[in-house]
């Protein structure tokens, strides 16, 4: 189907406000919903919270009182979806059942992203994060059998296995290292820029999710854990930040936010299982035409240029949630052992991140490791969710 | 998948909350159980369950609350809060107690109960339970989850006691026969260990 939301329109603007009822949205039931329905929910607040923070610090980077309060009448709408559509996650879930979810987005989007992807270089940037979250998963999912008796795969629903990835300690790297080049925004297929934008949005969401979360906890190896991988939310948030272009004007950034919004409800609304979130889909996609469509009279008044040069003629084919099991085992045989050494990617351990190495895990086990250690003690086994056979590393003697 | 196979002795369990915190993981697992099993494999599971519950309330009622209660400002009315909770419960599991497992009205009502329980479980470990371990001392902790492992492991496994009379079990149901066999092992471990 070709849609091309620049010649579409939406709900006008002031229609779009909603009254408290309807805000107060019936979450989803934490047991019985859709895994992905869950992701799909997770995935837009992360787009939605980026949104709200780009469109403030681009009023803080803007002298036009006009432009000011059009950007303010927009985020407040967009604060308005945030809520409608994070409230949409039940209250009864504990923060670590949450976090497992934000953990199967993490893979599942990101490997999607890294199949889809033309651009080999930001191929390869998704493909060597996928596996530092699919170990955060397998870790987390450590930490919630030993602290609620609970499998993660009631959660994930063998939608996506629970198993070793790269190993979290070694995800410590030299923060130099994390940054990698930008696309060129004149060369780039627009899809890649959308694809950026995504992942950056939702690795962001991650960051600021632990780094709040993680002080509610009251056991000590839980506190850890969020601490450390909430640090490598960090190094993901750089890495992926990183491929934009930085040279895209803040108008030219608008219309690329207001655009991928339009993408990405679009995509959930046609593959969205739950009826009643398909309708907030619905309604959210004829409110981001809007969006879009006041970006693009901003961006052509102020930039002088047509939005039409520098996004997509028709929506790109929906970005899909769903099992990528075989496409990570591949990427688990053949790029566990990279890490990143300037802009590029290597295979040994080198100077610089060996001295980052020794300075934070040098003293003592990472908390990450430390969990599987005290969860071999409590159940002489770790929990793994391998419905496909034979973790792939089991060869090369990462792991036994 | 790798092993499934459960060894809660393994745990370390010598904090109460956490050790209430795993049961209320475990009472989960078991709701799954029924609700993917048929037949006697269901009755079974639910019958194992119906006791997790009655062991898992009346050591909170017998043991936890009490404490609870005297512990922090307000301790009296989070308490209050819980017991009207259970007391739904209980009334919602009588129901279905007294229900075929294979007649189609078990489901429904087992899902209504699955979450009535879950959400009574999360109050708990957010309004009470944050509240012992901030202020019982670990000493405290570990004594009533000794107090509460002692009960369970002499609780009846099953509602007909020979003490009492068959009637007065039927009036009052399976289920609170049996929370009232817990309650009395409860108090006999409690008398011995806390």
């Amino acid at each position: 189907m070709t849609f091309n939301p620049l010649e579409q329109r939406g709900i006008p603007l002031d229609r779009q406000l909603r009254n408290w009822r309807e805000l107060a949205v019936e979450p989803v039931d934490p047991d019985r919903s859709d895994p992905y329905t869950r992701c799909r929910i997770i995935t837009m607040n992360g787009i939605e919270v980026e949104a709200i923070l780009f469109s403030h610090q681009f009023a803080r980077h803007c002298q036009d009182p006009e432009v000011k309060r059009k950007l303010a009448e927009v985020r407040y709408i967009e604060a308005q979806q945030q809520k409608a559509v994070n409230w949409l996650l039940p209250g009864v879930s504990s923060v670590l059942e949450t976090t497992i979810s934000y953990e199967q987005v993490a893979v599942d989007l990101t490997a999607w992203v890294a199949r889809a992807e033309p651009d080999p270089y930001l191929k390869q940037a998704y493909q060597f994060g996928v596996l530092e979250d699919f170990d955060h998963l397998y870790r987390y999912a450590n930490l919630y059998e030993m602290i609620e008796h609970r499998k993660a795969e009631e959660i994930v629903d063998q939608l996506t296995e629970v198993m070793p990835g790269r190993p979290t300690p070694l995800h410590h790297r030299h923060p130099v290292d994390n940054v990698r080049e930008p696309y060129d925004r004149r060369q780039t297929d627009p899809l890649s820029k959308l694809h950026a934008l995504t992942v950056m949005s939702a690795e962001q969401q991650t960051m600021n999710f632990y780094m709040n979360v993680g002080p509610t906890y009251m056991e000590p190896i839980a506190r850890k854990l969020y601490q450390e991988i909430g640090l490598i939310e960090e190094e993901h948030v750089t890495h992926y930040e990183s491929l934009v272009d930085p040279g895209e004007t803040w108008w030219e950034q608008l219309v690329h936010h207001e655009y991928n919004e339009c993408y990405l409800y679009h995509s959930f609304m046609e593959q969205e299982s739950d009826r009643r979130v398909k309708a907030i889909w619905e309604l959210h996609l004829n409110m981001e035409l809007e969006h879009l469509h006041t970006a693009c009279d901003l961006m052509r008044r102020h930039d002088g240029r047509d939005p039409a040069e520098v996004v997509a003629p028709q929506l790109p084919n929906v970005l899909t949630f769903e099992p990528n099991k075989q496409y990570l085992r591949e990427l688990i045989a053949d790029q566990l052992d990279l890490t990143t050494l300037g802009t590029g990617y290597v295979r040994e351990a080198h100077e610089r991140f060996e001295r980052m190495q020794q300075q934070l895990n040098g003293d003592g086990p990472a908390p990450s490791d430390e969990v599987m250690q005290r969860h071999q003690e409590m159940f002489g086994r770790d929990y793994r969710v391998q419905t496909e056979g034979e973790h792939p590393a089991f060869a090369t003697g990462h792991w036994n | 998948m790798t092993s499934t196979a459960q060894t809660p002795d393994a745990a370390d369990q010598d904090d109460v909350v956490a050790l209430l915190m795993r049961q209320h993981g475990d009472i989960r697992n078991l709701f799954d159980e029924v609700e993917r099993t048929t037949g006697d494999d269901r009755r079974d599971a639910f019958r194992r369950l119906v006791r997790l519950l009655a062991v898992h309330e009346t050591a909170e009622q017998e043991v936890v609350h009490p404490f609870a209660r005297q512990l922090f400002d307000g301790g009296q009315g989070v308490v209050a809060d819980r017991l009207a909770e259970e007391k739904h419960a209980k009334q919602a599991l009588a129901q279905l107690d007294a229900m075929d497992p294979d007649s189609p009205g078990f489901l429904p009502g087992l899902r209504h109960l699955r979450t009535d329980v879950m959400e009574h479980a999360r109050a708990e470990e957010r309004y009470e339970f944050a509240q012992l371990r901030r202020r019982a001392d670990p000493e405290r902790l570990a004594a009533l989850a000794k107090a509460v492992k002692a009960a369970e492991a002499t609780a009846p496994t099953h509602p007909h006691p020979a003490v009492q009379g068959a009637a007065a079990n039927m009036a009052a149901g399976p289920f609170a026969a049996l929370m009232d066999r817990t309650k009395d092992a409860v108090r006999k471990a409690m008398g011995k260990d806390g």
